[in-house]
């Protein structure tokens, strides 16, 4: 129970607000309205975070443009859901980004499809370290996914930026799926720790 | 309510990012639609797992800008408004309690979702808004599902449908007193034994609580709501601000 307690995730929302996150909530407030403007603008903070997003899921170019195209559409029908109250514009888009982009490999890749891809899981958190991109944020992260353990930081990263289910996790990393579920969550509170204390 | 996380739990992480298959997602948003503490648990990781997308960030190709704005200019807006009924309807006397039932059927999917997805939406297409359907489908549908309309003491009412066949029952709330931070409103299954923690509900939007389900109701149940500390408490601490004979 004490254990539970000093991992147990309290929140704490605008600790994790990224740059910008404020406005582009107000932004978001804006196009519940039908601000076409407001729209544009968000599109041009969050597309960036979304595309490449969907893009580590789903690993085809043009599959990923297309599910972006589909991931700002529900953004602009359904603007008026988000509630600054429950977290930042960034996570609410981005929970409907990363949905999307799982739903979509599931539903079209075939098991013995992924099973063949499984060997290059290691890739996975390679990327984060060495995309071209060498944005501030992405130096926050890498710096904090090597103070995981190796097992947190595999299974957050293959289930976030693969879209592995923690079944499939376990069965990559041969250990039990009870496992892979508890890493999973104490391994992205101490990355929330770790981010939270960069900031 | 507090304590040790029961074994569903643990997955919540799994949950925040997506990695449960369809039917230990479906068992986990059964929990969380219990669980008082994990919506707010739920929206602590999520920040964080927006962080992971910040991360990811790639310039995406320059035409889908103009293609989404494009598509935009033509796709009907969904309406945060409309999804709640006008609490200034109450009653509805006029109307049979079967009519009544279909109207809530389409409201309270829209409202659970809502409940179910803390940082957010249910996008189209996922399964998940549809199984979060399904876990209330069997009070709507169950060919005993009453719908009871009451006042609570203080301010505010309750539109509780409960259906002794599917010993399970929905709660929302209009109108109800604001709460300070630390606290909410929690809701009892006051029966012949030990009053039974039935789930926190969740904070109000527009006035009005996302639905609960209570399930586990056994002959003889009323239902009771009280103040607690808003991590919930194991027995009610403060007076019952309803008890409806169900």
């Amino acid at each position: 129970m004490v254990v539970m307690e000093t991992v147990s995730g309290r929140r704490s929302p605008p600790r994790h607000r990224v740059a910008g996150g404020a406005s582009l909530a107000g932004l978001l407030a804006r196009t519940a309205r039908g601000d076409q403007d407001a729209f544009a603008a968000a599109y041009d903070q969050a597309a960036p975070a979304l595309y490449g997003t969907v893009l580590a899921v789903i690993r085809d170019p043009f599959l990923a443009e297309e599910v972006t195209q589909e991931v700002f559409l529900e953004i602009w029908r359904t603007a008026a859901r988000y509630d600054q109250d429950r977290g930042s514009a960034l996570a609410w888009m981005a929970t409907i980004a990363h949905r999307r982009a799982v739903d979509r490999v599931r539903s079209e890749q075939r098991a013995a499809d992924r099973d063949r891809r499984a060997a290059t899981h290691a890739v996975a958190y390679d990327e984060v370290a060495e995309s071209a991109e060498h944005n501030l944020e992405r130096e926050r992260v890498r710096r904090c996914l090597k103070w995981l353990t190796e097992l947190q930081r595999e299974a957050v990263t293959l289930a976030y930026y693969r879209g592995r289910t923690y079944r499939e996790v376990a069965a990559l990393l041969g250990i039990p799926a009870g496992t892979v579920s508890t890493r999973m969550r104490d391994g992205l509170i101490r990355l929330r720790d770790c981010l939270g204390a960069a900031r | 309510m507090t304590g040790r996380a029961p074994e569903p739990h643990a997955l919540i992480g799994a949950y925040a990012m997506d990695a449960l298959d369809r039917a230990a997602a479906g068992r986990f948003e059964r929990h969380l639609a219990r669980c008082g503490e994990c919506a707010s648990e739920l929206a602590g990781l999520r920040e964080t797992t927006a962080r992971l997308s910040a991360a990811a960030a790639v310039p995406p190709p320059a035409r889908l800008r103009g293609r989404v704005l494009a598509a935009s200019g033509h796709t009907a807006q969904r309406r945060a408004e409309s999804r709640w009924p006008s609490p200034a309807r109450g009653g509805g006397r006029s109307i049979t309690v079967a009519a009544a039932l279909v109207a809530a059927v389409a409201v309270i999917a829209v409202l659970v979702v809502v409940a179910i997805r803390p940082a957010g939406p249910a996008p189209g297409g996922p399964a998940a808004g549809r199984r979060a359907g399904l876990a209330i489908a069997a009070v709507l549908t169950a060919p005993d599902a009453r719908m009871l309309d009451v006042r609570l003491r203080t301010r505010g009412r309750a539109t509780v449908i409960m259906s002794a066949r599917a010993a399970a029952l929905i709660f929302t709330a209009s109108g109800l007193a604001a709460l300070p931070r630390a606290r909410g409103y929690e809701l009892w299954l006051v029966g012949p034994g030990r009053d039974r923690p039935a789930g926190m509900l969740p904070r109000p939007r527009h006035g009005m609580t996302a639905p609960v389900v209570a399930a586990g109701l056994r002959p003889g149940d009323r239902l009771g709501l009280t103040v607690e500390p808003s991590g919930g408490s194991g027995r009610p601490t403060s007076a019952m601000l309803l008890l409806v004979t169900l």
